[in-house]
């Protein structure tokens, strides 16, 4: 007895969370919930890198985007004030130009997707020591540029942000 | 032994949210939204790749090494972004991307 049918289920459920979550994502009017449908599709989608065997990559998901780029969302959301043309969005003069353009892409990509058939998989027993190993050897200078642009990026927020004028201090 | 689930599934869901999120930045008008939609897109390379290095015949963890790279990227993008919408925001008070037409302070 096997359970395999078991990961198929698990797959079923989280792909339905996944592109449900992220149709609302894009379909719902109210900027909050819209975040929080984003966040949602987050947590599935560590779901769906565990399935895979990932599980670095999953802790690494929950950690930064579910906790980190979630939170800092939710805070833009907080400070620009959110007005009452949501509703607008059916009502765009692009809206239909979008949706032919993107579903005459997506037919055809979501068919090669799927022809994808399965290499050799992967040993199991976890991803960490093999990700270690390629992160700290062979993309250690890569690794090192990316602490730069980490560093860059944090400059650039806090410079962007900072008030000049010293009245309102 | 063949896993359960295909390797074609996992892409097939990565493209699907991959679309997903490219209709929502040419259709929603809200800076934040936008933020959250590309967001959405490099969430679904980032299923595409787990998925190649795990299953397509690779030797190491390549694949997850770039999703790491990705990881640092969105973050510091998400950062930066929401800086310039809060800056635009403070010189000219309007959040949706077709009002604010001039870049200029």
């Amino acid at each position: 007895m096997t359970f395999d049918f078991l990961e198929m289920v698990l797959f079923a459920i989280l792909a339905i969370a996944i592109v449900g979550a992220g149709a609302a994502v894009v379909l719902v009017g109210r900027i909050t919930s819209a975040a929080l449908f984003m966040a949602f599709t987050f947590l599935c989608m560590a779901g769906m890198f565990l399935l895979l065997g990932a599980e670095t990559i999953a802790a690494f998901q929950v950690l930064i985007y579910v906790g980190a780029i979630t939170v800092l969302i939710l805070y833009g959301v907080m400070f620009t004030p959110q007005g009452s043309r949501d509703y607008g969005l059916f009502f765009q003069k692009q809206t239909p130009w979008a949706i032919v353009f993107v579903a005459f892409l997506a037919v055809p990509v979501m068919v090669f997707a799927s022809s994808f058939q399965d290499g050799r998989p992967l040993a199991r027993g976890g991803d960490l020591v093999p990700l270690a190993t390629s992160l700290f050897g062979d993309f250690a200078y890569p690794f090192e540029v990316a602490s730069v642009l980490l560093l860059a990026a944090l400059v650039g927020a806090i410079v962007l942000v900072k008030r000049d004028d010293e009245e309102i201090r | 032994m063949t896993p359960a689930v295909p390797l074609g599934a996992f892409i097939a869901v990565s493209a699907a949210l991959f679309f997903i999120g490219c209709a929502g930045v040419l259709t929603r008008r809200n800076a934040v939204v936008i933020l959250m939609c590309v967001e959405l897109m490099l969430n679904a390379a980032n299923l595409a790749l787990v998925a190649f290095s795990r299953r397509y015949g690779a030797t190491d963890e390549r694949g997850s090494v770039f999703v790491v790279f990705v990881f640092v990227v969105a973050a510091a993008e998400v950062a930066v972004g929401l800086a310039i919408v809060l800056s635009a925001y403070r010189t000219r008070p309007v959040v949706n991307v077709d009002e604010a037409r001039a870049m200029k302070g």
